[in-house]
């Protein structure tokens, strides 16, 4: 007995705002991206005929195609990054650090950020980059370099350094749960059988934490094959991802071509999910 | 052994370390941020700091014209509170629906959190479509607010299921047994337990819409939010007055978090105490 009946229709009536909500908003504009991408016509036309027009131009032009293949492949590199860093902290934080007040504080320090504006810190990073910026005035101090260079700001590597500050959290975050659900004496046991520590970690450490890594990486990979703000911000004009173009084809007014970057950068997140859920059974692995 | 406890020792500063410089990596570009924004009138949006003032934040209060933060401040603001209200309540409702357990739950589940997994550039830019052809025309308080709250509602739905997936059935079931009828055992008896969970999608109604930028960009219409006048703002030139909105709207959202965190507390410690207080 409850407030509800199971089955009781209340249930229906109940989740009926949210479900309107959810498809008025979210599943409907996607159909409707979809069909605009059909869309024959270069520019806005309701009646126009449906035809694979857009896709064979998006595939006809070298620029585009290496514009998705530089996503994926940017999205790959701060998987690897973030995959590493991101258990390295969970693994400290949750496992080496013994009190729980400096657990506490540690993971607050960690995750506050995330509670702050995206683009605020993406703006942020600017006075670092720059020739005349932050990087550049240590580097020349520690006497790396005799002459600042012009690395950061407008290229790959700023983008990068500021996307890996940004979402190794995600990484983290998931690790790290999972991690804290993996009993000690599990460790101690393998210990105790004469096992050595990274043979220990290999072999029921990570396992054990591979549904939180997985999620991790998908959360990663999700938030880099959509990040446009951060290529904007610190690429310039000189670095763009399927986001950027998404932005620039709408704002000069041709939205079947826009929608076509929509439908494949939705598509090619679909693949990369699907592939990560392949890697592992979460459920199954949940319950061992 | 000995080789061993120290390999363990050092692998423990590693990581100790790792974790260290990546929080301070973290922190550095927002601190510095906050630390330039206080530079003199000839500062630039780089070191050397030119002198200490207020200057930029007198800048950003005084200015009446385009670069105006103001209006945008006001917007952001009323939209989050909304987002925040509104998040609350359809979370609420929405995780008491799973509880029936109706005939599709599942497939209502997974609808709702769609809008954690759907980039949300996109689904702005589904939304502009959408209006485009229907001819509806774009507003902050239209369009922006249906696109954030899907992209808040699945966090408050998480946070809410979590609330009732720790609460004791057995309280409930105790009002019903004494009389009350289910409207009242709910409002008198279930509400009040996951109140913490409801004040936490609060929160995530609050902080996600007040920062949100890609969401916005598509689906805004003429009047600007607060992330979309920064960014514009930005395009056009960078100066230290941006640092200084960027550490106000930074405060902003830490003491919306602390105020959160605050009646979270105060409630749960409440309910505690009220439940294991003999009735009067």
């Amino acid at each position: 007995m409850s407030t509800l009946h199971a089955r009781s229709p209340l249930g229906y009536l109940l989740a009926l705002p949210a479900s309107l909500w959810m498809l008025a908003a979210l599943v409907v504009p996607t159909l409707f991206i979809v069909w605009v991408s059909f869309w024959a016509t270069r520019t806005f036309s309701l009646s126009s005929p449906l035809a694979l027009v857009n896709y064979a131009k998006f595939f006809g032009r070298s620029t585009y195609v290496k514009l998705l293949v530089d996503t994926v492949q940017q999205s790959l590199l701060l998987m690897a990054i973030t995959l590493v860093l991101g258990y390295c902290i969970a693994y400290f934080i949750v496992v080496k650090v013994r009190r729980p007040a400096l657990q506490l504080g540690l993971f607050l320090v960690l995750v506050i950020p995330f509670w702050t504006s995206a683009l605020i810190r993406t703006i942020a990073w600017i006075p670092f980059l720059g020739v005349t910026g932050v990087i550049n005035q240590a580097l020349l101090f520690l006497g790396v370099i005799d002459k600042p260079v012009s690395a950061f700001l407008y290229s790959r590597t700023g983008i990068t350094l500021a996307q890996v500050s940004f979402y190794t959290l995600l990484a983290t975050g998931p690790v790290a749960y999972t991690l804290r659900n993996v009993p000690p004496s599990l460790r101690e046991a393998a210990q105790c059988l004469k096992a050595t520590p990274l043979r220990v970690f290999w072999r029921i450490t990570f396992p054990l934490t591979l549904p939180g890594v997985v999620i991790g990486q998908i959360l990663v990979f999700l938030n880099v094959m959509a990040d446009f703000a951060t290529a904007s911000a610190i690429g310039g004009n000189k670095y763009a991802f399927l986001g950027n173009l998404v932005i620039l084809l709408y704002d000069s007014g041709q939205l079947p071509c826009a929608s076509v970057i929509a439908v494949l950068l939705m598509l090619s997140m679909l693949g990369g999910v699907a592939v990560l859920l392949k890697m592992v059974d979460i459920r199954r692995l949940g319950v061992a | 052994m000995i080789a061993w406890r120290r390999r363990q020792r050092l692998a423990t500063v590693g990581l100790g370390a790792v974790t260290v410089l990546f929080l301070a990596y973290q922190w550095f570009p927002m601190l510095t941020m906050a630390l330039l924004s206080f530079t003199g009138p000839d500062g630039g949006p780089t070191f050397p700091m030119r002198g200490v003032s207020l200057h930029w934040y007198r800048e950003l209060a005084r200015v009446q014209t385009v670069d105006d933060f103001k209006p945008p401040m006001v917007r952001s603001l009323l939209l989050a509170l909304t987002c925040s209200v509104t998040t609350a309540a359809l979370a609420l409702m929405a995780a008491q629906a799973i509880r029936a357990r109706f005939r599709g739950s599942n497939l209502f589940f997974y609808l709702v959190l769609l809008g954690i997994m759907a980039p949300g550039l996109l689904v702005g830019f589904g939304v502009a479509v959408v209006t485009r052809i229907l001819g509806i025309p774009l507003a902050w308080y239209t369009t922006t607010f249906a696109v954030h709250i899907v992209w808040t509602l699945p966090f408050g739905f998480l946070t809410l299921l979590a609330a009732f997936n720790r609460f004791d059935v057995r309280l409930e079931e105790a009002a019903l047994t004494l009389g009350a009828n289910r409207w009242r055992a709910f409002w008198r008896v279930t509400f009040p337990l996951v109140l913490p969970g409801v004040i936490g999608a609060g929160l995530f109604g609050f902080t996600l819409s007040y920062d949100e930028f890609a969401r916005s960009l598509f689906s805004s219409g003429p009047d600007q939010t607060l992330p979309l006048m920064i960014f514009a703002q930005f395009d056009r030139q960078l100066q230290p007055t941006l640092y200084a909105i960027g550490t106000v709207t930074t405060v902003v959202s830490l003491a919306a978090v602390a105020l959160f965190s605050l009646s979270f507390r105060i409630v749960r410690q409440r309910t505690r105490t009220t439940a294991t207080e003999p009735p009067r």
